[in-house]
């Protein structure tokens, strides 16, 4: 038993600490780049599951990000607000957002709920683009300041200005936001959540708010977005209305799915495997629209429960083989 | 504001909502009949839009057939997307909307790769104006109000005389029971994404004509379609063409009573609040 | 204790049930029967708040009830059970009863996230009082089975188990028999009688007429959505226009 957590806590201290070991092996601007975007890549998918947890497909992460992209921004350049305020309050107002329209939302049950929250995420790219006065509307925002360092007196002095720190960031925000996923999966809530997923007229007859819990599920879930919007327009130093579109949405369910949205490590792997095997396969980046849809197309089709469905599938693929042997002989 | 702007706005407006009802009828007829979001159906208009532009400029035939092959293609490509991808998801709601985010990307790039990112343009068939009553209407966007409001009552035409529009109707409102009845719904649900896929053709065709092709202009459209299906009430098609109508004069009307980016917003707005007390949309049933 | 008064509810022109009144005492077993399509589900849509009527009121306890939501009403103590998606498929058997623990005792958000000393408390107390439900009902052998490969009979049993986990004042059971082997309708009859012992008011649904003669003490007929007759099982049973609605609709009475 000791021997199994010993285990336990070695191969996820080792799975934690690798990746903050990564750039001392292989640096460079762009691989620090693609780094950075499959960290957030991770924090996105996954948060994306929490709101299909409970039953409801988004496309509104796009949108989330761009609100969470402009709040921090003009909160830091307008106001001069620290950008770690900023960055919090990014991923609030996402929340709130998500917790208002969500009311109305979620009284449209299954794919309808997707229907319009693809259609919010247009309406806030509508909205940045027009609010000239708030967003300098097409154009975007430039020279957004890097995160403010880290100081503390005498010990410690962390600087954003290079883009190493700002994967160590990034990656800290991934575990931190990682863990508060995986804690209310696996509190009540999140027992509460699938049992919507399952069912949620048994659920209400029971005595759980279905409407509520939906909403608290895509605002959890939105908060998230709305943080890593921050962070990038930080990171990038710039925004635009069209930052991060429907097209960038919807990657984000395909790394949800193609990983599988049943286990919590699915859409980790997905992000993971489809952010980095683009880059690791050069040629394929110019074909990355058509790799990412063929690659979904297969899953759908023939992996239902995407790639961390595989082992069991080959494991009953490879028992059926057996048996055949067995008898055959 | 002079009544001439006016008249304008409001022709405008109807020329729009011509558009938004021919998407939204594709949308709402392929939902009601396959329950089945077809997301793809923006990049069915886009196409639609370069088989008119490649026909007329590569092939140097006119206008109207261009028109005619083009939408006769994209009602083919429609079976082939019911045979090969969604009918192997029926009943499997969110993975077949998935699946069509999929078919997004795959034929937005095809496109892309094949005509390039560059907006395109051909000639309207419709040249000049027509004057009443001293207001200047382009007969290019009167042509949209005429094939718009004509293939609707032709849609309605064909589910009301049809056997085939009739069978569509019953698996609308009741799809085991119209499967009891023996209502072929393979035959029916290939009958819907032709339909659909040919009259989401038809609007690109007509949108190009007044504007340009790009690849990526079907993203408005689904947009529309959406907003249109939404506030109608989803399946519903008599719904479609009100909330065409509504959102049409809404983007027609609005820009010159208030700044541009308050128009779109009201059109949002308008959604929320249909949605916050019909759920149902206006002419939608529980 | 619950008190319906012209209920009525119309779908587009059709009028579903039409000015229903039933009223149903502490401790009582009702049975609401009539043919297929006569507006029983409805009348459960009605009182448990997932349908709103279009005219009229239900009172529980002395409190208009009539639009509330279904979770509330759970809260209040009126609890039903399905006819078809009556369970949890993908969580165990002993999942679906700590599930329907929801309100009782009720563990708060950041209880549940942070995960302190009195949620472990409560969660121990719900794992207790789930299993006890298990063996009131017969479900505990196979409390580690995933709900959703049940045989059927265990699966109808446990939608019954789920809505006692709710602890309920007032059940209503929608069909609790259909589909059901003759020695699971007997196991469910008993159950139901021992419900009855415990002092639960039931309001029951019933096809099988058989069945609801032996449970209730009063019944309700309905037939398109109208009240044609209510009783004791022997006044219904004599009952000539009972006998010609389910005649009409070409069922017999058993």
């Amino acid at each position: 038993m000791n021997k199994r957590i010993l285990i336990w806590i070695l191969s996820y201290g080792i799975l934690t600490v690798f990746p903050f070991l990564i750039p001392l092996f292989i640096t460079g601007p762009y691989v620090t780049h693609i780094l950075i975007l499959t960290v957030m890549n991770i924090i996105l998918a996954s948060s994306l599951r929490l709101i299909n947890l409970s039953g409801q497909l988004s496309l509104a992460h796009g949108g989330m990000m761009t609100i969470g992209a402009y709040t921090s921004t003009l909160l830091v350049v307008k106001l001069g607000l620290s950008s770690w305020v900023a960055l919090l309050l990014a991923g609030l107002l996402a929340a709130v957002i998500a917790g208002l329209v969500g009311f109305p939302f979620v009284r449209l049950k299954g794919i309808y709920f997707a229907i319009v929250t693809i259609f919010l995420t247009a309406m806030v790219t509508l909205m940045a683009q027009q609010w000239r006065s708030l967003t300098s509307g097409s154009y975007g925002i430039y020279n957004i300041p890097r995160p403010d360092p880290i100081v503390i007196p005498g010990i410690l002095n962390i600087t954003f200005t290079s883009s190493v720190n700002c994967y160590y960031l990034v990656l800290v925000i991934m575990l931190v936001s990682l863990i508060m996923l995986y804690a209310i999966e696996h509190s009540r809530i999140g027992l509460t959540f699938r049992g919507i997923q399952q069912s949620d007229s048994l659920a209400e007859s029971v005595g759980v708010n279905t409407a509520g819990l939906k909403v608290l599920a895509f605002s959890i879930g939105c908060f998230f977005a709305g943080i890593t919007g921050g962070f990038y327009s930080q990171y990038i130093m710039a925004i635009a209305p069209d930052t991060f579109g429907f097209l960038f949405t919807v990657y984000i369910l395909i790394y949800m799915t193609v990983g599988g949205s049943g286990k919590f490590i699915g859409p980790i792997l997905g992000a993971f495997i489809l952010t980095i095997l683009p880059e690791v396969m050069r040629p394929l980046k110019q074909f990355q629209p058509f790799f990412f849809a063929g690659v979904l197309m297969l899953v759908i089709f023939l992996m239902p429960e995407g790639i961390v469905g595989l082992p069991g599938r080959l494991k009953t693929i490879a028992g059926r083989l057996f048996k055949e042997q067995q008898e055959r002989a | 504001m002079d009544i001439s702007t006016l008249l304008q706005s409001i022709l405008n407006g109807f020329s729009s909502a011509g558009i938004y009802i021919l998407v939204a009828l594709g949308l709402t007829l392929v939902l009601s009949i396959m329950n089945i979001v077809q997301l793809a159906h923006g990049e069915i208009y886009m196409i639609g839009a370069y088989g008119v532009y490649y026909i007329t400029t590569s092939l140097g035939l006119n206008f109207f057939l261009a028109l005619v092959i083009s939408t006769l293609l994209m009602g083919g490509l429609g079976i082939v997307l019911e045979r090969l991808c969604f009918r192997p998801l029926r009943g499997q709601f969110d993975r077949a909307a998935i699946a069509s985010i999929g078919l997004i990307l795959i034929l937005q790039n095809v496109v892309l790769s094949i005509a390039g990112g560059d907006p395109r343009s051909y000639m309207s068939p419709f040249t000049g104006v027509l004057k009443i009553l001293g207001v200047a209407i382009s007969w290019d966007r009167l042509s949209i109000v005429l094939f718009g409001f004509g293939l609707v009552a032709a849609l309605f035409l064909f589910i009301r005389m049809t056997k085939t529009g009739q069978a569509m109707l019953a698996i609308s409102q009741d799809r085991d029971g119209a499967a009891l009845q023996g209502i072929n719904i393979d035959r029916i649900s290939m009958a819907a994404m032709f339909l659909g896929c040919a009259l989401a053709a038809i609007a690109g065709a007509l949108v190009g004509a007044i504007f340009s092709v790009s690849p990526t202009m079907g993203g408005f459209a689904l947009m529309k379609g959406i907003a249109v299906i939404i506030l109608g009430g989803l399946g519903s098609i008599p719904g479609a063409v009100v909330g065409g109508l509504i959102i049409g004069l809404i983007d027609g009307i609005m820009p010159i009573l208030t700044t541009t980016h308050i128009a779109g917003l009201i059109g949002f707005g308008a959604i929320i609040i249909i949605l916050l007390f019909r759920p149902q949309g206006i002419s939608g049933h529980e | 204790m619950l008190k319906i008064e012209g209920l009525t509810k119309h779908f587009g022109g059709l009028a579903a049930v039409s000015d229903l009144d039933v009223s149903i005492g502490p401790g009582e077993t009702v049975g609401l029967i009539g043919p297929n399509g006569a507006g029983k589900t409805t009348v459960f849509n009605l009182v448990t708040g997932f349908l709103r009527p279009t005219k009229g009121r239900v009172v529980f306890e002395g409190k208009d009830i009539t639009t509330k939501k279904p979770h509330y009403l759970a809260g209040k103590g009126i609890v039903r059970t399905f006819q078809a998606t009556n369970i949890f498929p993908d969580f165990t058997v002993l999942k679906n009863i700590v599930f329907a623990h929801y309100l009782r005792p009720r563990i708060s958000f950041w209880e549940t996230v942070c995960h302190t000393q009195s949620s472990r408390r409560k969660e121990a107390e719900i794992l207790q009082r789930s299993h006890k439900i298990l063996e009131l009902v017969g479900l505990e052998p196979v409390a580690g089975t995933t709900a959703g490969t049940l045989a059927h009979g265990y699966k109808r049993l446990l939608g019954i188990a789920i809505a006692l986990a709710a602890e309920p004042k007032l059940l209503l059971l929608d069909e609790p028999f259909s589909g059901m082997n003759a020695e699971e309708v007997g196991t469910t009859m008993q159950l139901i009688d021992r419900l009855e012992q415990r002092g639960l008011t039931i309001l029951l649904i019933e096809h099988n007429m058989r069945a609801a003669m032996n449970l209730c003490q009063r019944i309700v007929v309905l037939n398109f959505g109208k009240k044609i007759a209510e009783g004791s099982p022997e006044d219904i049973r004599e009952n000539k226009e009972v006998i010609q609605a389910y005649l009409g609709a070409g069922e017999v009475i058993a």
